[in-house]
């Protein structure tokens, strides 16, 4: 989502220090320790906070610090204020890449009912009840009744799905059903069965459940050592055949085929107690052994053909499944060439065929819209965040679903002063420009004409704030447009009680909020060096005045008359510049900040004892970078 | 600086509502506004598409255009917008309707506190929650239930019925969730926040 301007995006720092990526954990297994790229990542991390803070590390930090927005690393490290949170152990801003997260509760989207995680597994993933997604354009369905139209009469007709977006019916598959409610199982009976009459299907589920009954104890007898098999298998299969020559449905077939798969591990690992982990899970001593004992084999193959069949007495082989039963299909004899005959028939045409999207989500044999069955809702989660480093839960939310509070919510916007953007009006008294100009365009700002913007930054902490910006007078890339921060010291107020702002605005409600005053008294106020434009409870606002810079390709100015007539050509030839690089016109200014405050000193630091003033107070700073976008620069002049 | 009118863009009510002279507000009696709420120019709401007490067996004439004369003591409310909610040039805010045991009837459309219903949109929406932002040219459609703190993004086209829960970023014709908000979403100030200052900015010069 690109963001109208103005905007503000505030960096996490994490792009600096490498995040603890599977990468560096597998070089760092090499070394005995497992936590060593946290633990350094974290230090790194304190270094350069108190590099930045302190300056002291002014020379080595000073080349990798001018942070540069159109870096095509920047665009992992920006983020919209509102969604970065902050670690009260590390003291640093976490965004969504740092930090972990874990699953509190499962709830359908559309009727916001919570599934227990027990369920979840079992349910796919999907609400078990009556919500549905249209299968042609993902819409909710509705369920409704055939007999509506026809007036008062008891609402007992046959129920079907119906899609409020594209008109798409479960009537155009050939599907009702006969009760309003549980819908899914309802579903899930008819599909079971291949048959798509929804007469059969009852009894061929039965016998499908009757099957998957049956194959497991026969199937833990099948194995490949037995000669026997092949044939018990046979008779088995053709004595099954009489009851239901119908094969499964995909659902069953699956089910099938996993149970079919879990007793040939079952059969061919050494530890039938425990099938998965000792074939699977590379964790356990029983895998690594034969793990090793392959890679000797294999290199003594490679030395002595045919040596490696003496270690092992007899090698488990997993067979495949042979009947229907176990979840076998075999294709039908002209199955393709009937596909294509009705992809070819008029009467199929174009919209007779799903699409990719539709497919995607459907059964891999489904290929035309006839095919196409009603999808239920896939489950949405709410999680917990914890930051990646300390492990310190950040987000807690409640888990009902209807519910919008948190248990535990640190969002950074409790801790960094929020940063808010808006062009200054520009005034008679302002020297380059007569009065009563409209306020600037910010999708087409005119190059190398200045402007002033104003930046609020808001407290949201209940300590007073100490604030440094620094910002590059030239912006980095091609653009070069020059920025200065007329006041880039100032404090801002803490957020004191909420009541004391209601008391304070109580004496003149409306007229006397301050902001408000601002922007109307703009006419008198001039923008001055040195000094904070205005300021307010727990915000304070600087004036930036940026001079946007020219595009490359746009002509060199020429005063006067030449440059409305240079204006057709310079644009093409912005055009073209610009194709070459997106978005090079758009202004973004990099601004560090460096935050300084006194804070109500926890345990941990008052038993270090360092840093801690007499009166409890410890003084924390945090800096970071963020990105303002002010505008679009015009590619004429 | 636009020009100012002579008597003003904006009508201000007792309760703080800022309501422009060039919207069309229909059934006025039918529509509940919290205080402090904008409603620009050109934008429509319907608040006699109101529900019909009682009439729903007898009554099998339209009632889309209402009836005056079965209007019970107490007149049923259209719609409902919270405090703070700003409705952009040109929305239309439409209470939604449904074919219920063959009759259409209206029901009430509920805005939430800090709304903003951006430019062109239309909303047929059941409910709308609190700090919802709805995108320009967006349609919500009818019986759609909006959850707090969601966003529906510029154009999106949610379909009749849909569910968007909280937090929620939908988008796309129809509209599918395609993201979350962050959990900064709605502080006063920040995206998701700003509906006082929306408001306090309003009719100013």
């Amino acid at each position: 989502m690109s963001r109208p301007f103005p905007y503000t995006y505030i960096s996490c720092p994490c792009a600096d220090t490498p995040v603890p990526d599977p990468a560096r954990k597998r070089r760092s297994r090499e070394s005995p320790q497992k936590p060593t790229p946290e633990r350094t990542s974290a230090s790194d991390e304190d270094k350069k906070h108190i590099a930045q803070g302190s300056n002291q590390v002014e020379a080595e930090e000073e080349e990798e610090q001018t942070f540069d927005p159109r870096s095509p690393r920047s665009n992992f490290s920006l983020f919209p204020p509102e969604q970065l949170l902050y670690c009260e152990e590390c003291h640093q801003i976490k965004c969504p890449r740092c930090i972990t997260e874990e699953i509190v509760s499962w709830y359908c989207p559309n009727c916001l009912f919570e599934t227990p995680s027990s369920m979840v597994k079992s349910d796919g993933n999907r609400c078990g009840r009556n919500c549905f997604n249209c299968p042609v354009c993902t819409a909710p369905l509705a369920v409704s009744t055939i007999e509506n139209m026809t007036g008062n009469g008891s609402q007992q007709g046959p129920w079907v799905l119906s899609c409020g977006y594209c008109l798409w019916t479960t009537l155009d598959v050939g599907i009702k059903f006969d009760k309003p409610t549980n819908i899914r199982s309802q579903l899930q009976k008819m599909t079971d069965s291949s048959n798509p009459a929804p007469t059969f299907d009852t009894r061929s589920r039965q016998a499908s459940r009757t099957f998957g009954d049956l194959k497991s104890p026969l199937s833990s007898y099948a194995s490949i050592d037995e000669q026997a098999n092949p044939g018990e298998g046979d008779g088995e299969q053709s004595a099954g055949q009489e009851t239901a020559t119908a094969p499964l449905g995909a659902e069953a077939r699956f089910a099938a085929l996993k149970s079919f798969y879990r007793t040939q591990i079952n059969e061919t690992s050494n530890s039938p107690s425990d099938p998965l982990s000792s074939d699977f899970g590379f964790s356990s001593p029983g895998a690594l052994n034969r793990l090793m004992s392959l890679y000797a084999s294999s290199s003594r193959l490679a030395g002595l053909y045919g040596g490696s069949k003496k270690p092992k007495s007899k090698l488990p082989v997993m067979r495949e499944a042979l009947t229907t039963s176990e979840g076998l299909r075999v294709a039908p004899e002209n199955a393709e060439v009937a596909v294509i005959e009705r992809l070819a028939s008029p009467d199929c045409g174009w919209d007779g065929v799903a699409s990719a999207e539709q497919r995607a989500a459907q059964s891999p044999d489904v290929r035309f819209t006839d095919d196409l069955l009603p999808l239920p809702v896939l489950l949405r989660t709410k999680r917990a965040k914890r930051c990646k480093l300390c492990k310190h839960i950040l987000v807690k939310p409640e888990t009902k679903p209807q519910s919008t509070r948190f248990r535990i919510r640190l969002i950074a916007l409790s801790y960094i002063p929020l940063p808010t953007l808006r062009p200054l009006t520009l005034s008679s008294s302002s020297s380059l420009i007569s009065a009563a100009i409209p306020p600037p365009d910010l999708n087409a700002l005119a190059p190398l004409r200045p402007i002033h913007v104003l930046l609020t930054l808001k407290n949201h902490m209940f300590d007073p704030v100490r604030i440094t910006l620094a910002t590059p007078s030239v912006t980095p890339g091609r653009v070069a447009s020059k920025v200065t921060v007329l006041c880039p010291q100032f404090d801002i107020g803490a957020n004191s009680d909420v009541w004391d702002e209601a008391l304070q605005g109580a004496s003149a409600p409306l007229a006397g909020d301050p902001r408000s005053a601002a922007l109307r008294g703009t006419s008198e106020k001039v923008a001055e060096a040195g000094k904070v434009w205005d300021k307010g409870r727990n915000w304070t606002t600087v004036v930036l005045e940026v001079i946007p810079g020219i595009l490359p390709g746009t002509q060199p100015m020429m005063p006067g008359a030449g440059a409305e007539a240079d204006d057709g050509n310079s644009t093409s030839g912005g055009d073209d510049a610009l194709a070459s690089r997106q978005d090079e016109d758009v202004l973004e200014i990099p601004v560090f900040v460096h935050m300084e405050w006194d804070a109500e000193a926890q345990l941990e630091q008052q038993n270090l004892g360092k840093g801690s003033k007499p009166d409890d107070l410890v003084s924390r700073e945090l800096a970071y970078w963020m990105v303002l976008g002010v505008g679009r620069i015009q590619a004429s002049l | 600086m636009p020009p100012k009118v002579a008597k003003g863009e904006y009508i201000e009510t007792d309760t703080g509502n800022k309501i422009s002279r060039r919207s069309q507000i229909h059934g006025t009696q039918h529509i509940i506004l919290g205080g402090k709420t904008v409603i620009q120019a050109e934008a429509v709401i319907r608040g006699d598409l109101y529900r019909l007490h009682s009439s729903a067996s007898g009554d099998p004439n339209n009632p889309a255009t209402p009836t005056p004369t079965t209007q019970p003591n107490t007149p049923s409310v259209a719609i409902t917008v919270g405090r703070y909610s700003y409705i952009s040039k040109a929305a239309i805010l439409r209470p939604p309707s449904r074919l219920h045991r063959g009759v259409h009837s209206f029901y009430p459309l509920k805005i939430g506190d800090h709304v903003f219903v951006g430019e062109s949109a239309v909303i047929e929406a059941a409910s709308l929650g609190n700090h919802v932002h709805v995108g320009a040219h967006a349609s919500v459609g009818s019986m759609a239930i909006i959850k707090d703190f969601s966003c529906v993004l510029d154009g999106a086209v949610v379909p009749p019925g849909m569910v968007v829960p909280s937090w929620c970023v939908v988008g796309g014709q129809p509209a599918r969730i395609v993201g979350e908000v962050g959990e900064g979403y709605g502080v006063e100030g920040a995206e998701g926040g700003l509906a006082r200052e929306r408001y306090r900015v309003v009719g100013k010069p």
